[in-house]
């Protein structure tokens, strides 16, 4: 038994031949064996021995397939049989390369060259001020000439006797013209002019740009900066009506290009042209998609997966959210692509392009993120979530508590062996500090574990106690205590073995008739009630025989089948009712919490008293049997409250179909999570939370021939499927928002099909959209 | 040691700086091959890289709501065009990367070109060379030699771009080079004069083992580019060729329209990754799997979508089924296309015996099956001259060589002159005389006995026999048994351990025969890595125009003539 001792994890292999128990190890999975199905064929010890090897070639396959899986991850799906060396493609991801930055070096060659080229065109815009300074239109022109030569001295005509520009000589046909800026002279064609709104432009942008620019240069500016604006918005209010040069400047072509260059530069910071405006649009509703998305994709995953974290309600809202974002993406995007368009003359076909690439890659986004985005269950498939997962969740709690009930189990056996030789006062004085801090923790599991180990064969059982107590008192050298153990282990094997060769035969039938069996099965349980009965007095009274320990400490263990034979129904109530009770106590871990159990065994509590009517009179409506662990069963769906009474009709017959699914190599997942519910929410309308807990004590001990629980059926019977029925209503706008979402999906790959040209995609997808237009039509019109 | 995942690295820092907004990329044309390699459209769209401009564009609109990212080679050309741009800027900011060193004074240039102050990055991001795969790299140079010696504007390419190889990989290697060959040792010794002129640039963290680099060349071994090839990738090269991953389908009789160019890249075609590397018979098979698995997934134009579900599902689908019907028609394209020309050119006999050619030492029986061959009408002249040229390479001082017998055959069957030429030109380019090495008999007892076992056990297929020369130098190498007479470091320190990072260079080109057996020889040799590159990949054609350039024939008359019909069928 040791030696199998499997502390591996994968769990998908341990499952109980007989009640189809997801356990965790093989050690685990064999002590649940001897526990449980002590009574059954040996031949069962056989088909164990077979499982387990199954079950190890299936943990061998899957270790092996996981090997395969990762090597073929890990080269990319490339046919992988590497022989050591590491396929190219999955070389580790190296750092970036090296890189050098020029940028300080770019930065002070530009520093020098700009600070030039400020103070250039800061010169130029201050003299245009000067020159635009005073009333040009109510002066007279030798009075102009005058403030204009002051604002620049004039070069010498003499010194300049061709036009340094196109390089024509002066004459008297082609005069000499002064530069008002930089007072260089050109011919009348190199000339140019600038007229006064321009400068007035120029010079008060350079006024609102003062404030920012850091150039020492520019300092002088700042000292006209008042001034300035005054004036030219004086200027700008005079009338110009003469042809003289009144509002304009003569200036040459370089001052001009600077001045010009300095315009655009103030026009572009000014413009934001539209599409910037609606790509910014656009950009924040991706960023909404993709803040949104996840969190909706992590809600639709924990609905779908039946989680009760989200509400159904919520997430729909979310997905019409961003649905509505998607809406807008597609939309602006398509604006973006017809900007413009109409516009004559037409935009330069890179804008075009850039207005194609936008809407393309918008429609990639919308794409790719709108079918990541799963759809959400209808009401009534949420329902039938829910109720799946939680029977997962009770499942995957009884076995983590079980998991680690083990080794505190183990303690506890060690302890109780090691204090019997102590006196009971002894003891508690000894446990008092930790122990019911322990028990808070552990009692739970205990319960929910004793569900399924204790009330199975108490012979098997206890042979296990002892085996392990001989262990221990090996190891403890105790030979005395050995031998007597050892003794009433023999009786016990002895008992045992008589056991098993009736539930040989019981199995041998069981398993031919798997079927159609519930007749018999209701029969037989009674029989093997009265069996049972007699065989655990005989247990019982070994069992008090050998163990004199003390009670407290290993209470799960010792107490119950001792008071088994006398009050077989209220045991059974208690454990039905011990998780519901459970799910508070764990929480509470007071001292208090360790004297509970003892309440709770020495008599039905109230929780089970609740249980009792009810499951009494299903008991009496459908099964008048003996055995009051069914009628526990039966109660749970009724008691669940979603509630027809043809729910619990067939505690029998649908195992039948459910056992088939229990392939125990595949089913790990549902198995484990079915397991957990009673403590969470023992009182939720969903799966009876304590099918599987109630489910394989009655099988075990009255044998019923179906290794699946009736319990798990829960789920499949009626209630749910009325419930899901009556949801019906509510799911069909989902529907039609589906069907909506649909229709724009399919629009989107119709543009897409177009751009890249496939007609007959075309062809197909409008076919498509035809249709689905068709059906939203029909369901809006039901809806009317 | 992954290029192209180098490469592309860069490419995603570069976006990424330039921060979020629409971005133009401005490239010249061979870092648009570069970016083109790693990155596709759709990739990079996401980024929110719109546009893709070349520098030397006229026809560019001004702009200014773009952000330009200037991925450029640092060429004097685009140093002018950049400065240009600068003065009149088209877009709102500048974030410029050169693939190379850059001038100090080219920077001070261009900082004064920037008067508008749009500049906000000045970098070097070292990806200076294509990627191929992620353990191959090209330069495209084509025509990298003048006579034995460097053509020095390739020379300065090549220099560059191994040692951006390097600097991307981070990589300061030791250098070994073959000496047999006065080009590879010119080459070693500018990339060591970068790497000691720019050792602040080459000062990485050092590796218990320095890389290596090996710098060959290609006259070394003429015979693999010589061969017809069966393994996907080679195969499309050498038939159809492949260019920057693109493939040229417009050949191809009844070619549909938006087939006439294909791209093949196993960044992001799954299926190409998972075939490129088998051989054809192989990649019949999964072509043939895919085609059924598409079929179940077609939407069939009477297929009615009767539920919500249907439409749901096949919403579902489609893009999956839209991306799956893509690479099912290219690939079913470009493999339909390959056995057409497998069957019209009689290519599995031709193979056969061009294997035998390369790999066995049986003269007579050679002869034999090149000249039946020759009277093969549906072998063409192409293949005809390949087979002559193998003999020729082969047999070059066998005792019974009958060269002008075949030569006498070429003629006979009306092969043109310019090919017939070329036998010669071939022989003196790989000939035994250049050859630092036997391609043809083994030296040592272990490769004796190899081929003699080989020869005993027959071989398992007939058309992929052949091993590239390559195989055994880096095998060599690996083991620490390449001869430093014949390949000899660059400097005095020498490499005590067995190499690890092994960077391999052909000059005058690499095949993806070799890139081959590289892959396998990476996959199958714990703890080396080898990266492999040369001037370019070549196919047989693209080889024989290697030759031709390299001008070494000549001697005879009319060889520029030849030169010259041959650029201007390309």
């Amino acid at each position: 038994m040791a030696s199998l001792d499997d502390p591996g994890e994968v769990r998908e292999g341990f499952l109980c031949p007989l009640c189809l128990k997801d356990l965790q190890s093989f050690y685990q999975l064999q002590s649940h064996y001897e526990e449980e199905h002590s009574g059954e064929d040996r031949d069962v010890k056989g088909q164990i021995k077979s499982l387990v090897q199954k079950a190890r070639k299936a943990k061998n396959r899957l270790l092996k397939r996981e090997g395969d899986d990762r090597a073929e991850s890990g080269t990319q799906g490339y046919e992988s049989f590497s022989y050591g060396g590491v396929d190219p493609y999955v070389w580790e991801p190296q750092e970036l390369g090296a890189v050098r930055s020029h940028l300080s070096d770019f930065k002070k060659h530009r520093a020098a060259r700009i600070d030039h080229y400020v103070v250039e065109v800061n010169k130029l815009i201050i003299r245009l001020e000067k020159l635009t300074a005073f009333d040009r239109t109510n002066t007279e022109s030798a009075k102009i000439r005058a403030i204009e030569k002051s604002v620049v001295p004039w070069v010498n005509d003499q010194d300049v006797p061709f036009c340094p520009d196109c390089g024509n000589k002066f004459s008297i046909r082609s005069r000499r013209h002064h530069c008002r800026l930089c007072g260089s002279i050109m011919c009348k064609k190199c000339m140019e002019l600038i007229s006064l709104p321009l400068a007035n432009k120029l010079t008060s942008a350079s006024k609102d740009s003062l404030s920012t620019h850091t150039s020492p240069s520019q300092s002088p500016n700042s000292v006209h900066g008042s001034r300035r604006a005054s004036i030219s918005s004086v200027s700008s209010v005079s009338s110009v009506l003469d042809e003289k040069d009144d509002d304009r400047i003569r200036c040459c072509t370089h001052c001009k290009d600077t001045l010009l260059k300095r315009e655009q530069q103030i026009d572009e910071k000014e413009r934001t042209p539209d599409i910037v405006k609606l790509y910014e649009k656009l950009q924040l509703c991706m960023e909404k998609v993709d803040q949104k998305a996840p969190e909706y994709i992590r809600m639709a995953a924990s609905l779908n997966a039946g989680e009760t974290t989200y509400s159904l309600e919520h997430a729909n809202d979310l997905r019409v959210e961003v649905q509505k974002v998607y809406e807008l993406i597609d939309a602006l995007s398509k604006k973006i692509l017809t900007l413009d368009l109409k516009q004559d003359p037409p935009p330069h076909p890179n804008t075009l392009r850039l207005q194609r690439m936008i809407r393309y890659s918008a429609t990639l986004f919308v794409q790719e993120k709108l079918l990541g985005l799963m759809s959400l269950p209808t009401k009534e498939q949420f329902e039938e979530l829910k109720k799946k997962r939680k029977q997962e969740v009770e499942r995957k709690k009884i076995l983590e508590r079980r998991a680690a009930l083990e080794p505190q189990r183990r303690l506890e056996e060690r302890r109780s062996d090691l204090v019997s030789h102590a006196t009971n006062g002894e003891v508690v004085s000894l446990r008092g500090g930790p122990a019911p801090l322990r028990k808070a923790e552990g009692w739970l599991p205990l319960s929910g574990g004793q569900g399924q180990v204790e009330d199975s064969d108490p012979l098997l059982q206890q042979i296990h106690n002892i085996t392990s107590f001989i262990r221990q008192a090996k190891a403890a050298g105790r030979m005395d205590e050995v031998r007597t153990l050892q003794e009433n282990l023999r009786q016990l094997q002895d008992e045992y073995d008589q056991q098993q060769t009736e539930k040989a035969i019981e199995l041998s039938r069981r398993q031919a008739e798997e079927e159609d069996l519930q007749r018999e099965q209701l029969q037989m349980l009674r029989e093997r009630e009265r069996e049972r009965e007699r065989e655990q007095f005989q247990a019982a009274s070994l069992h008090t025989r050998t163990r004199s320990l003390d009670f407290r400490e290993i209470r799960p263990f010792q107490l119950e089948p001792g008071r088994e034979p006398r009050n077989h129904l209220a045991h059974a109530l208690d454990l039905g009712c011990s998780p519901a009770q459970s799910s508070a106590a764990p929480k509470t871990p007071s001292p208090s919490s360790a004297l509970e159990p003892i309440r709770l065994w020495s008599g039905p509590p109230a929780p089970g008293q609740e249980f009792f009517p009810q499951s009494t009179t299903s008991q009496h409506n459908e099964v008048p049997s003996l055995n009051p662990f069914d009628e526990e069963d039966l109660s749970s769906p009724a008691a669940e409250g979603t509630a027809s009474p043809p729910a619990a009709e067939p505690p029998l017959g649908p195992p039948a179909c459910v056992l088939k699914e229990y392939n125990p190599f595949e089913e790990e997942e549902e198995e484990e999570a079915v397991a957990g519910n009673p403590f969470t929410s023992p009182d939720s309308p969903a799966p009876s939370p304590f099918d599987e807990e109630d489910g394989h004590p009655p099988q075990r001990p009255s044998g019923p021939p179906v290794p699946g629980s009736p319990f798990e059926e829960a789920p499949c019977t009626n209630p749910f499927e009325v419930d899901s029925e009556s949801g019906q209503e509510g799911e069909e706008p989902i529907e039609e928002e589906l069907l909506l979402q649909q229709i724009d999906n399919i629009k989107a790959y119709i543009f897409d099909a177009k751009q890249c040209g496939r007609l007959d995609e075309v062809e197909v997808l409008t076919e498509n959209l035809r249709e689905l237009k068709h059906t939203l039509a029909k369901q809006k019109g039901g809806a009317d | 040691m992954n290029v192209v995942f180098a490469v592309k690295q860069y490419i995603s820092k570069m976006i990424e700086d330039s921060g979020p907004g629409m971005k133009v990329l401005l490239m010249d044309k061979e870092t648009t091959g570069i970016v083109s390699m790693v990155y596709t459209q759709s990739e990079i769209l996401q980024k929110e890289v719109y546009l893709f401009e070349r520098i030397d564009s006229q026809n560019r609109e001004i702009m200014k709501h773009l952000k330009a990212i200037c991925f450029l080679r640092p060429t004097k050309e685009n140093v002018d065009y950049l400065i240009q741009e600068l003065r009149r800027p088209k877009y709102s900011i500048y974030f410029i990367y050169f693939s190379n060193v850059i001038s100090k004074s080219d920077v001070k240039s261009l900082a004064e070109a920037d008067e508008q102050e749009v500049v906000a990055e000045v970098q070097e991001f070292y990806g200076d060379y294509i990627a191929v795969n992620p353990h191959l790299f090209s330069l495209n140079i084509l025509g990298c030699c003048q006579g034995r010696n460097w053509d020095p504007v390739q020379l300065s390419r090549a220099t560059q771009g191994l040692t951006a190889l390097l600097l991307s990989l981070k990589k300061c290697p030791m250098i070994r080079y073959q000496l047999s060959s006065e080009a590879a040792k010119r080459l070693a010794e500018c990339v060591k004069q970068v790497i000691t002129k720019e050792y602040e640039l080459f000062e990485f963290r050092r590796t218990e083992v320095p890389p290596l680099l090996l710098i060959l060349d290609r006259c070394d071994d003429a015979i693999t580019p010589l061969l017809n090839q069966w393994t996907y990738q080679a195969m499309v090269h050498e038939l159809l060729g492949i260019n920057n991953n693109r493939i040229d389908l417009s050949r191809v009789p009844g070619i549909s329209k938006d087939l006439r160019e294909v791209v093949l890249s196993a960044e992001n075609d799954e299926f190409y990754a998972n075939n490129m590397y088998l051989n054809f018979a192989e990649i019949g098979s999964n072509i043939k799997n895919l085609m059924e698995d598409f079929q179940k997934k077609k939407p069939k134009e009477q297929q009615k979508l009767e539920s919500i579900a249907d439409m749901k599902a096949f919403v579902e689908n489609y893009p999956q089924f839209k991306k799956m019907s893509g690479t099912v028609s290219k690939h079913v394209t470009v493999v339909g296309e390959l056995s057409r020309l497998v069957s019209e050119r009689n290519l599995l006999e031709v193979s056969e015996v061009e294997q035998e050619l390369a790999c066995q030492n049986d003269h007579s029986s050679a002869l034999q099956n090149v000249k039946r061959l020759l009277q093969n009408p549906k072998v063409t002249e192409f293949d005809a001259v390949r087979l002559v040229m193998l003999y020729a390479l082969h047999y070059e001082r066998h005792s019974s060589n009958s060269l002008p017998g075949l030569m006498m055959d070429l003629r006979n069957k009306g092969v043109s002159e310019k090919y017939r030429k070329l036998v010669s030109t071939v022989v003196e380019y790989g000939g035994k005389r250049v050859r630092g090495s036997d391609l043809f008999s083994p030296k040592d007892a272990v490769a004796i006995t190899k081929q003699f076992l080989k020869g005993l056990k027959g071989v398992e297929n007939v058309y992929t026999q052949h091993q590239p020369f390559l195989h055994e130098t880096l095998d060599h190498l690996i083991k620490g048994k390449l001869k430093e007479n014949l390949y000899p470091y660059l400097g005095p320190s020498t490499l005590r351990d067995r190499p690890q990072d092994i960077i391999v260079f052909i000059i005058g080109g690499a095949t993806y025969e070799e890139a081959l057996t590289v892959y396998n020889l990476n996959r199958t040799t714990p703890g080396v890595r080898i990266v492999l590159g040369g001037t370019t990949v070549h196919n047989t054609k693209s080889f024989l125009e290697e030759v031709l350039a390299s001008g070494l024939h000549s001697r005879s008359k009319d060889s520029s003539q030849v030169t010259s019909r041959l650029a201007s069928r390309r």
